[in-house]
């Protein structure tokens, strides 16, 4: 089917049209033309206010939750989901049953992934099985098409890690860590601070974040390699990040969006949709954050779509399981955040050079003839979120009943 | 009335309520020293005691005060309920609430479990307490011990003592001791008391003796083993808290004043206090529970107030 975008501005720099008002015509997942004034009548047409066109957005992070628990998504819903969160290439973690772990499972979700619009990467497993102790077989994934090497939030010891950076140096393979020494607080329900205190709730200190950061950057300052942090939530994780670029090291860095909306102060009210992993921290961490993001430190924002049904999700908040299904949300809540601070073109990085560059993966530009790997949206619209347009097969989420900045259109 | 209709914890109650509470609480402790020891204030209302983690004396102090009350009562207790087989606290609890129940009395090892149940049931909610966040019917008996004993809790000093960091007491007790005036200290050691605590606008003291010459109450708690995580322990023995944390009555008689001595029990004895503190003239241990019940009978009669079919 023809897609027609009319009069959007084009946000390319690769593309000669960047910067001008244009109509894009989208056909067989061409590009087929760009101009002012095109018509096609039997093209879907496309307008907003403010529309703007840019590179397919790119989600690093995210979880589908197929083969094996397809009850809280799958890669048909979860595609639909990324799709409507504007995002054209997806990388889904190992986290599934069976785990990524080999050839046949990475084969399995780009086989069985299809999507007009989405393009489904894969993130293999670091470990075998991610259970922490042997590396998998991360050349023949890789060979097989797995695009970095993750146990998603798993532990991953100083061994493993260690010998998983030095032994992905054989054929380049990118390492994503979540850094989170969970021994440090076990039971750890949310931020340790001052609203732990007053909820009686198990906190997750700073330091337990910190000290992984650390850890792996000297690591990578021993192996050399590739390394991505895929979620951070303090300020002493940025500023380390920080030195560690200065230094030259070949570390980059994500957010999750959600991470920008919240503090530790939304869970006064026991709502399991406010838990997540790393955990929403304070005002100040979050101003580090925002800081971290305009000077470049965070190369970019992923969703952590974290897919959760009711029985596992609406519960005793000790019970319920950390995450959010974010990928519908990801940008309008990124852009709601950070509206008052950066202008769209600073923000617009965040969601494709910043996540291509970190894979390594090149985004072709905006041009006649390219594949229309682009996303269509307006900063200048809202979007209300409600459980009857939404697309995931899991409700957990904060945002659901809100509205928020900025609207997806293609 | 009260200005809330469940009683989820002690940072949702104004300072009137708490007085509220305790006057009526007078007039039902007037009501327990006669021969009959009974009121027929609730006889529409049925109470189920929902308790998901073990307790006796709580449950016995409910139970007692609903009977008192001439409430109809049920008990349920997890080991036995189908809470093992996987349903969901919803769903256990809409079953009862199905048998027509009014009011739940809830023990649960979660924090915020009463105020997630508040969401989704439409009965009333008393939490006997949630996991390591509130246990208000405690704060406030103690609290009204305390009245009872020195006329009033405003301006006067109190020290909780042991393990902060794993109690539900202790938060409780800071808010209702703060809200009615009094100054809070606490004291332990360095790992039982959360590095964040004193945002909560109390005194920290690693030293009890310091802290003891510094109050009027002293409320030793429970060192709970059962609450503390698995793994590397938060003190090495008891007998190395005792060394530190332990009141004896040489300690007790040495201080510069004399000094009343509380806790919530049930008592360790020998660890945080010896036996002859726990009985000596000084503890009003045994008040504290005598009120109980006068305290559970005034929050479940305030309550049962609020409930819809009795306001129509």
């Amino acid at each position: 089917m023809k897609t027609l975008i009319k009069s959007a501005l084009i946000h390319d720099p690769n593309s000669t049209h960047h910067g001008k008002r244009r109509d894009v015509l989208l056909d067989k997942g061409i590009i087929a033309q760009i101009g002012t004034g095109l018509a096609d009548p039997k093209a879907k047409l496309i307008e907003g206010n403010g529309l703007m066109v840019t590179a397919g957005w790119i989600d690093l992070k995210a979880n589908f939750c197929d083969p094996g628990v397809e009850y809280k998504e799958d890669l048909t819903s979860g595609m639909a989901a990324a799709s409507r969160g504007g995002f054209r290439k997806v990388v889904l973690m190992p986290s599934t049953w069976p785990v990524i772990d080999s050839k046949a499972t990475v084969e399995y979700i780009l086989r069985n992934a299809t999507h007009p619009q989405v393009e489904v990467m894969v993130a293999g497993s670091l470990s075998d099985k991610m259970e922490g102790k042997q590396l998998s077989e991360m050349y023949d994934m890789h060979s097989a098409g797995a695009i970095a090497f993750t146990d998603d939030k798993k532990n991953v010891g100083t061994e493993l890690m260690s010998r998983a950076l030095e032994y992905a140096k054989n054929f380049g393979g990118l390492i994503m860590s979540f850094p989170y020494e969970k021994s440090l607080s076990p039971h750890g329900q949310m931020n340790e601070g001052a609203v732990s205190v007053s909820l009686g709730m198990k906190g997750i200190p700073h330091v337990s974040e910190e000290m992984r950061v650390q850890r792996d950057l000297e690591l990578l300052r021993y192996h050399g390699g590739r390394l991505h942090f895929m979620l951070i939530s303090t300020s002493k994780s940025v500023e380390l990040i920080r030195k560690a670029k200065k230094e030259g090291l070949q570390v980059t860095c994500s957010i999750a969006a959600h991470q920008l909306s919240f503090l530790d102060e939304d869970l006064r009210t026991f709502d399991s949709n406010y838990k997540v992993l790393p955990p929403f921290r304070t005002k100040e961490e979050r101003k580090a954050l925002i800081a971290g993001i305009k000077d470049g430190t965070i190369d970019a924002i992923c969703s952590d779509h974290t897919p959760e049904d009711i029985e596992h999700k609406v519960r005793e908040f000790e019970d319920a399981e950390f995450g959010i299904s974010s990928i519908e949300t990801a940008f309008p809540s990124a852009w709601t955040a950070l509206s008052p601070h950066m202008d769209i073109a600073d923000v617009i990085p965040l969601f494709t050079s910043g996540p291509a560059k970190i894979l390594g993966i090149s985004q072709p530009s905006i041009s006649e003839g390219n594949p229309a790997s682009i996303t269509a949206f307006t900063p200048t619209e809202t979007t209300a979120f409600s459980k009857d347009t939404w697309k995931s097969k899991s409700y957990n989420s904060p945002f659901l009943g809100k509205t928020l900045n900025g609207k997806v259109m293609f | 009335m009260l200005s809330v209709k469940h009683l989820l914890g002690i940072k949702d109650l104004t300072r009137e309520d708490i007085e509220l509470i305790f006057s009526q609480a007078d007039e039902f402790k007037e009501v327990l020293s006669r021969p009959i020891k009974k009121v027929p204030s609730l006889r529409d209302i049925t109470v189920a005691n929902l308790f998901f983690e073990n307790s006796t004396r709580t449950r016995l102090s409910f139970e007692l005060a609903e009977k008192r009350l001439s409430a109809d009562v049920v008990n349920f207790a997890a080991s036995s309920s189908s809470v093992k087989k996987g349903e969901t606290l919803v769903d256990t609890v809409n079953n009862i609430l199905a048998m027509k129940v009014d009011m739940v009395v809830m023990r649960h090892a979660s924090p915020g479990a009463g105020i997630f149940l508040s969401r989704h049931i439409n009965a009333s909610i008393v939490n006997a307490g949630d996991g390591t966040h509130e246990h208000p019917t405690q704060a406030l008996l103690d609290a009204y011990s305390i009245r009872e004993k020195l006329g009033s809790v405003k301006g006067k000093k109190i020290v909780i003592v042991g393990d902060i960091t794993h109690s539900r007491v202790a938060i409780s007790n800071i808010y209702c001791l703060q809200k009615l005036g009094a100054e809070v200290m606490v004291c332990g050691p360095t790992t039982l008391i959360p590095k964040h605590i004193t945002s909560l606008g109390v005194k920290v003291s690693h030293n009890l003796r310091e802290a003891l010459e510094w109050c009027d109450v002293a409320n030793m708690l429970r060192i709970q083993l059962e609450r503390q995580d698995a793994g590397v322990r938060y003190f090495p023995t008891l007998r190395e808290y005792s060394l530190q944390f332990g009141l004896d009555k040489k300690l007790l008689d040495s201080l510069s004043k004399k000094i009343v001595i509380m806790h919530p029990g049930p008592i360790n004895r020998g660890v945080e206090i010896t036996s002859d503190v726990a009985d000596s003239d000084q503890s009003i241990i045994l008040d504290q529970v005598e009120n109980g019940v006068a305290i559970r009978m005034a929050v479940i009669y305030l309550l049962a107030q609020r409930i819809e079919k009795r306001v129509n």
